[in-house]
Order: structure tokens, then sequence, then C-alpha cells
């Protein structure tokens, strides 16, 4: 008795930190939206040195692909999350946010010798990363 | 001037400890989430590791005894094998964590694959341990893992506001338990138990002798004094570049762009050879420490100061490990995550770590004349009495801000 007591409270426990069940929370959304526009401001400053040609090709095309899956893999955890109809639309622009942001990355990856394609890489996810900071304030 | 030139056993062991792959990140994200606010938990932890280093070195020098041969005198066979279990488990997956994190670095250099880079690293770490002598090790890794003096020059290039650095030493009582638990973190990455097991092996290695209490005291002081500046460094320079941009830095490529944003490409190239070098020399350190500690607990002959082919226990132990973290290292594990987890969970074993050091360190009977004077008994016990409280405070933290998220 005494174990099956212990071994419900050991699953309770790993239920409540791994946070299944149930739908999104705002505070998980917010976590997640935040990841976003970290991972915006930090390719905006990636793709700052490429338009200035001071950084190294192979670094920039690793450490942005690097940056764009976890973009993704945020747009997945999102898209797979159940939402209640108070951040459902959050949740929604969140996902459509990411895709840019991704998408974004991928030129500077793609191209990372490219001057022009860094300044415009820069502009965008520097754009992209005060919109999330935007979506997160609105929760 | 000679004295100065022996102090690459502290270097290596202080870089490999405190500046390892996790830390490196772990000290960014401290200096992002909670900027310079931080900065006094660094000098608590590197003045903890001090004082237990100093006095493992003098244990060696009088007694040449190393830590985990303490361990197995002092206590009860059953917690002597628990705490080597423990330690092993700890070290083996931080090792696992270094090998990824080579991989990593050496891939944002030539962009081929990280797999790839985690068998040229394991490869080039092994022919290292082979072919160069102990203090070969301690120098090319120690010396070159410098290279993260980078951060220094990023911190003042980027001209903080030194008034609030000055104020980021005081300690200061905060309500945020994410606040908390990086200061918990930042003085337990300076006091991880492999640290400790290295250098007390590493002085067996060198022949510490009564005499060599001077290189003893540079190597604790002087080594651990620069790997806390570093570390120092990495904080300020990431409150300066990451925190304003709201950046929350996940891998050690966005440790490389603190040093890229005030010194363009030289920065970053500077830094990852630093990097490169001073995650080598944590890989050397925890695949040396296990089998130390293994060879010590079993009572085997031990040491890279025989030739390996003759000791062949230690030296499949050692094999045996390095394969254990390569596997663990392209399993395709997070690096950064698993260092931050080893030192989380690392934190309830430091008391058995430390206590055989303090209680061999202020008995008479071993130590004659060199036994601690009354300034390191109430410093050693103050801070064992701090690693104690971390013990508890530490997962808790951990687990009630979702890992300082």
């Amino acid at each position: 008795m005494r174990r099956r007591a212990l071994a419900g409270v050991v699953l309770a426990g790993v239920l409540c930190l791994c946070g299944c069940g149930g739908a999104i929370q705002p505070d998980e959304l917010s976590r997640s939206i935040q990841s976003l526009e970290s991972s915006a401001a930090e390719g905006a400053l990636l793709a700052h040195d490429v338009a200035r040609d001071r950084t190294k090709a192979t670094f920039v095309r690793a450490h942005a692909r690097e940056l764009g899956e976890t973009v993704d893999h945020e747009a997945e955890k999102l898209n797979d999350a159940d939402a209640e109809a108070g951040v459902a639309a959050t949740k929604v622009r969140a996902i459509d946010l990411a895709d840019r942001i991704s998408a974004a990355l991928g030129r500077i990856q793609i191209a990372p010798g490219s001057e022009t394609e860094g300044r415009a890489a820069e502009e965008t996810l520097s754009g992209l990363s005060q919109r999330a900071g935007q979506l997160t304030e609105g929760l | 001037m000679k004295t100065i030139l022996s102090i690459a056993l502290g270097v290596i062991a202080a870089i490999g400890g405190f500046v390892d792959i996790g830390d490196l990140v772990f000290n960014a994200q401290a200096g992002a989430s909670v900027g310079t606010p931080a900065l006094w938990a660094v000098p608590i932890g590197v003045l903890g590791i001090m004082i237990f280093a100093e006095m493992s070195g003098r244990i060696v020098a009088v007694s040449k005894k190393p830590n985990f041969v303490l361990v197995k005198e002092r206590y009860s066979q059953r917690l002597a094998t628990f705490t080597l279990a423990a330690s092993l488990v700890l070290t083996v997956l931080t090792l696992g964590a270094e090998l990824g994190g080579l991989g990593f670095v050496l891939n944002y250099l030539f962009d081929v694959s990280v797999n790839f880079f985690v068998l040229v690293a394991l490869v080039a770490v092994a022919a290292a341990i082979y072919f160069l002598p102990f203090g070969g090790l301690e120098r090319v890794f120690g010396y070159m893992g410098l290279g993260l003096l980078v951060y220094l020059a990023a911190s003042i290039k980027l001209d903080p506001d030194w008034g609030e650095i000055g104020r980021g030493f005081v300690p200061e009582s905060h309500g945020a338990a994410v606040y908390w638990y990086f200061i918990v973190g930042l003085v337990a990455a300076a006091l991880m138990p492999y640290e400790i097991y290295f250098y007390s092996s590493g002085a067996v290695e060198e022949g510490w002798e009564e005499r060599d209490m001077k290189v003893n005291r540079a190597n604790a002081f002087i080594g651990f004094g620069l790997g806390g500046l570093i570390s120092v460094a990495i904080l300020i320079a990431s409150a300066q570049v990451l925190k304003p941009a709201g950046i929350s830095p996940d891998s050690v490529g966005t440790v490389a762009l603190v040093a890229e944003v005030p010194y363009g490409e030289t920065g970053l190239i500077l830094a990852f050879i630093g990097i490169l070098f001073a995650v080598g020399g944590a890989t050397i350190d925890t695949a040396f420490s296990a089998a130390y500690n293994l060879a010590q607990h079993q009572g085997w002959r031990w040491g890279k100061r025989f030739r390996l082919v003759n000791e062949p226990r230690f030296t499949f132990s050692l094999a045996g490990f390095l394969l254990l973290g390569f596997a663990i290292a392209q399993s395709g594990v997070d690096p950064v995550a698993l260092t931050e987890y080893a030192v989380i969970f690392s934190i309830p074993v430091l008391p058995l770590t430390y206590l055989p050091i303090l209680l061999v360190g202020g008995d008479r009977g071993v130590m004659g004349k060199h036994v601690n004077g009354p300034v390191t008994r109430v410093l050693g016990w103050g801070y064992f009495g701090l690693i104690c409280l971390l013990a508890v405070a530490a997962p808790v933290l951990f687990i009630w801000t979702n890992g300082g998220s």
C-alpha cells in the first residue's frame, strides 16, 4: 500500500515537472515566445556582423542553423499544444512569427558571406524580435 | 619566476573546472539574465576552491595522499563506495558533455558535422594523454585556455559602468528565485568535485614535497584566481552584450558571439581557441579524475608519471571512461544542459568530497607543523557549512525556477 502511494506521489511529481496534460498556460506560452524573441535578437546580432564582414562564414552557417533548429522546435511545440480561447490567437501569431524568424535565419545560413543578405536579415530579425516582445507583453 | 611558471596545474584545474563548456554558458546566462548584481558569487566560490585546493595540495606534500585515498581512509567502506559511485557518474556525464562541447566548437570553425568532430576530439585528447607528459598536458591546455582572457579585454572595451560593477561585488538581498539560482550555480561551479580530485592527484603526479608549499600556494591562489577572473569577465561582457538585446544564451556559439561584438572575427577566433583548450582541459580533468578515483579506491597503481603501458588497469579505466564519454556525446544530448545538470546535482555530493580534506588538514598527527592555522580552520569549516547549505538549496532552486528560466 505504502509503495503504491509512493509511486503515485512520484508519478504526480514527474507529471507536474513535465508540465504534461491540459492546455498551454499563458506563462508557458510566454516562455516559448521569449525563446523566439531571444533567437531573433541573436540572429540579428549575427546578421549585423555578416553585413559588416566581421565574422567567420563557417560560424555563421553553423550557428544560424542551430538557432533555426531552436526556433523550429519551439514552433513544433506550439503547434502541438492545445490552447484555450484566451491564448489561442497569440499561439497562432507566435507560430507565424517562428516561421518568419526561421526563414530570416535561413538567409544568412545560405549566404554567410553576403553583406546584402546580412543587412536584410538584420533588419527583419530585429523587427521580429520586437514583435515577439510585444506579443509577450499582451499575455 | 620559476614559481609563477609552475602554476599550470592550478590553471588547468581551474579553467577545466569552472570555465568548462557548461560554465561558460552558465556565466553568460547569469550575465544575460541577472547582470552584474550576480558578480559577488564568483569570488565567494573562487575563495572556497582556493582554500580547499591549497589544503589538499599541502596534504599531498606532507602525506603523499591524494583526495580519494583520504575518502577511503576516513569513511566506512559503504560510504566510500557511495562517494566513488556518485563522483564517477557525475564526472563521466561531465566528460561526455565536454567531448560534445569540443565537437560543437570545432564545427563552428569548420562546419562539417558535430558528431564527426566529437570523434576527432576523442582521438586528439587520447593522443595528447598518451604522448604528452603530465606537465606538458597541464601547460598546453592550461596556458592555451588562457585565450579566454579575450573576454577580459572585451569586458573593458565594451565600456561598462564601473560603479555598477563595483556594486555587483557587494552581496544584496533579493526576492527573485532566479537570482538565487544563478548565485548558487556560480558558487557551486567553482567547487566542482572533480577539480579537487584532479588537483590533489596532479600534485602526486608532480611529486610535491614539503619544500613545494610555495608552488602549491601559487597554484591555488594564482591558478584558480585566473579562472575566477575569466568567469567574471564573461559575466560582465555578457551583461553588456546579451542583456540589453534580450538574448538568453543556450549554446557556446552565443558565448563566442560576445567576443565578436567588440573585436570582430579576431575576437571570435581568439574566443574559440580559448574555449577549445579550456574545454579540452576540462575533458582531461574529468577523464583523469574518474580514472584516479577508481584506481585510488581499488588500491591500484595509478598515474601518468609511470608509463601507461605498465599500468593496464589504470590505463584501461582511463580509456573506458573516455569511450563512455564519447558514447554520451554521440547520443546527441545537449552538452550545455548536461553540464548544468551535473553542476546542480553534484552539489549534494560536495560535502562528501570536502570533509576528509578538512579532517586531515586539521589533524596535527598527520600534518605536523603544516596543520591548518586558525584562519584556514575557520574559513574551511565556514565554507563546509556553506557547501552543506548549497547541497540543500541547489536542487530545490533548480526545480523551482525550471532550471533558471
